[in-house]
């Protein structure tokens, strides 16, 4: 066992990794182990946040056949490692990239929605909610009015806006992918 | 196409049964068989890596002791289904789809079992259609085995298509990833049997789908049982949504049209790849490499990962557009999509089960 794996092992112990987790961080070659672990500490990783970056990352490395240590040097990664923020907002940061690089239709079609949301500039009290991960095509529209003159003018709102709702129900249906 | 086996084992009591002796006959030369007086030990998994690898090459030739008829496993409430049923004649198969379900479904028994005592199945549908007189019933062999792998050993197509055509009421379906239609075309089936492909772009052949016929292959065996007076159908399940499939399944689908008309084609039905977290664990274990197992796929309400709803309308779409445009309408369903997927995608309501499952059947 080599300096490198035992670092890995009692960073692994300390967070209590499950072992599936530790077998699949120790089936990287040398590069992709050590640059996981430059991000684990740098970012200071949860339990949570190994196991889920850990999978990511073998899932991304297999649909680019390419390696997990040339994944970890993209550009926007590697910036995550040491920019700028708190530590527990860039891991949540380089979690989110990871998804993105794993899910790009997915993130690429879920931007476009959200940009769509905020350009209706909604008043406050109404929201619109997407399905978690676009699983489904449900719209949910969501609003919250303290007495009947505001109800009244997020009523009217919502009707002015009909027309956008309906482009985000569609694109939830797969227009515009 | 030609398959390897390691072991042909048969039970004692279907040693002289029609099935054994043709199974002999055709496969005795190239495995040793084995006797055993209950088979139902043979066909469970064995210690090692890959024991559904392993299952695939034990041949058991073995009586059924269940019933072989059942609605198809596929269906629930929550879905738009097509009112299909299931002959269970075999279970497993010699071929080795990365995404294939029977990974998870026959985990615990993943012998490759043929039922010697296949002719009580027609008894089976005989009983169903009396007591539901008036009803026409599509009865697929294709659902936990491929129908026509294993055909040239066991002929059992010859028998069901003879049943079949006798019965106005029976619309007997073969569901392959073969180009194994020699016995098909030996007998006329007098339109009560559909020959029904699932189609794959070449990428999908190539990465996921060892030991099948090709795309093209599939294809051209279609257009011969389509001359030979058959129906056939084809479905497009899985469906995988890696990028550029879009443009991929309208090549095969313009490939297909080139050789079988739209007019031929009795049905579509389309159903993107679908795994639970267990199916996918599964194969991913025996096909680490394989990234059409890599998709952007979700978990959805009934925990199954599927890729992302709006991805999933728009392949749909792109499919069904391409039919539509074929110059004669081409009857299409999904498989285990909700109602609201069927409109977004078809742009009515489904009608109910029972009433598509009539339809497909008589269509």
């Amino acid at each position: 066992m080599n300096s490198l794996e035992v670092e890995i092992r009692e960073l692994a112990a300390r967070r209590h990794l499950p072992q599936a987790s530790l077998e699949r961080w120790l089936a990287l070659d040398d590069a992709g182990r050590a640059a996981f672990l430059l991000a684990a500490r740098s970012l200071k990783l949860r339990t949570g946040q190994l196991v889920g970056a850990l999978e990511l990352l073998e899932e991304i490395a297999a649909r680019e056949t390419t390696t997990a240590a040339q994944v970890l040097a993209r550009p926007r990664l590697r910036g995550l490692l040491d920019g700028a923020g708190s530590t527990p907002q860039r891991a949540h940061a380089f979690i989110e990239e990871l998804r993105a690089i794993r899910f790009p239709r997915l993130r690429e079609h879920l931007g476009r929605i959200e940009s769509a949301i905020a350009a209706m500039r909604l008043p406050h009290g109404l929201s619109v909610l997407l399905p978690r991960d676009l699983s489904s095509d449900e719209l949910t529209i969501q609003l919250r009015a303290s007495g009947p003159a505001q109800l009244g003018r997020l009523l009217d709102a919502l009707v002015e806006r009909r027309g956008d709702l309906a482009r985000i129900a569609a694109m939830l249906g797969g227009d515009e992918i | 196409m030609k398959f390897e086996l390691d072991e042909l084992i048969i039970e004692e009591g279907s040693r002289e049964s029609v099935l054994a002796q043709r199974v002999l006959r055709a496969l005795g030369g190239s495995v040793s068989a084995s006797f055993v007086a209950d088979a139902r030990d043979a066909v469970r998994a064995t210690p090692g890596p890959d024991p559904f690898g392993v299952g695939k090459r034990r041949l058991v030739v073995m009586k059924r002791r269940g019933a072989f008829l059942m609605a198809c496993p596929a269906g629930s409430a929550k879905f738009a289904c097509c009112g299909y049923l299931v002959l269970l004649l075999a279970s497993n198969c010699p071929m080795d789809c990365s995404y294939c379900f029977l990974q998870e479904h026959v985990a615990n028994n993943p012998a490759f079992q043929i039922y010697s005592n296949y002719a009580d199945a027609f008894d089976e549908l005989d009983r169903l259609a009396a007591s539901s007189p008036g009803r026409h019933f599509r009865v697929g062999t294709g659902e936990l085995a491929d129908s026509l792998a294993l055909d040239s050993a066991t002929e059992m197509s010859v028998d069901l298509v003879d049943f079949a055509r006798a019965r106005e009421h029976l619309m007997i379906e073969f569901k392959t990833k073969t180009d194994e239609i020699g016995n098909l075309l030996k007998i006329d089936p007098r339109g009560r049997a559909i020959v029904a492909w699932t189609l794959s772009p070449r990428a999908v052949w190539r990465s996921s789908e060892h030991r099948t016929a090709s795309p093209s292959s599939r294809i051209a065996a279609a257009r011969a049982v389509l001359d030979a007076g058959y129906r056939v159908a084809f479905h497009f399940d899985p469906i995988i949504a890696y990028e550029g499939a879009a443009r991929d399944y309208e090549l095969l689908i313009e490939e297909l049209l080139d050789v079988v008309p739209a007019k031929g084609i009795s049905f579509v039905s389309m159903g993107t790849l679908r795994m639970t977290p267990a199916l996918r664990a599964a194969a991913r274990r025996r096909f680490p490499d394989d990234p059409m197992l890599l998709g952007e796929e979700v978990p959805g309400a009934d925990g199954r990962l599927r890729a992302f709803a709006a991805l999933r309308a728009n392949l749909y779409r792109t499919i069904h557009r391409r039919f539509s445009e074929a110059g004669a309408p081409v009857p299409a369903y999904l498989c285990m999509e909700n109602r609201v997927m069927h409109e977004r995608v078809f742009g009515v309501a489904p009608e109910n089960p029972a009433t598509i499952g009539e339809r497909l059947a008589t269509g």
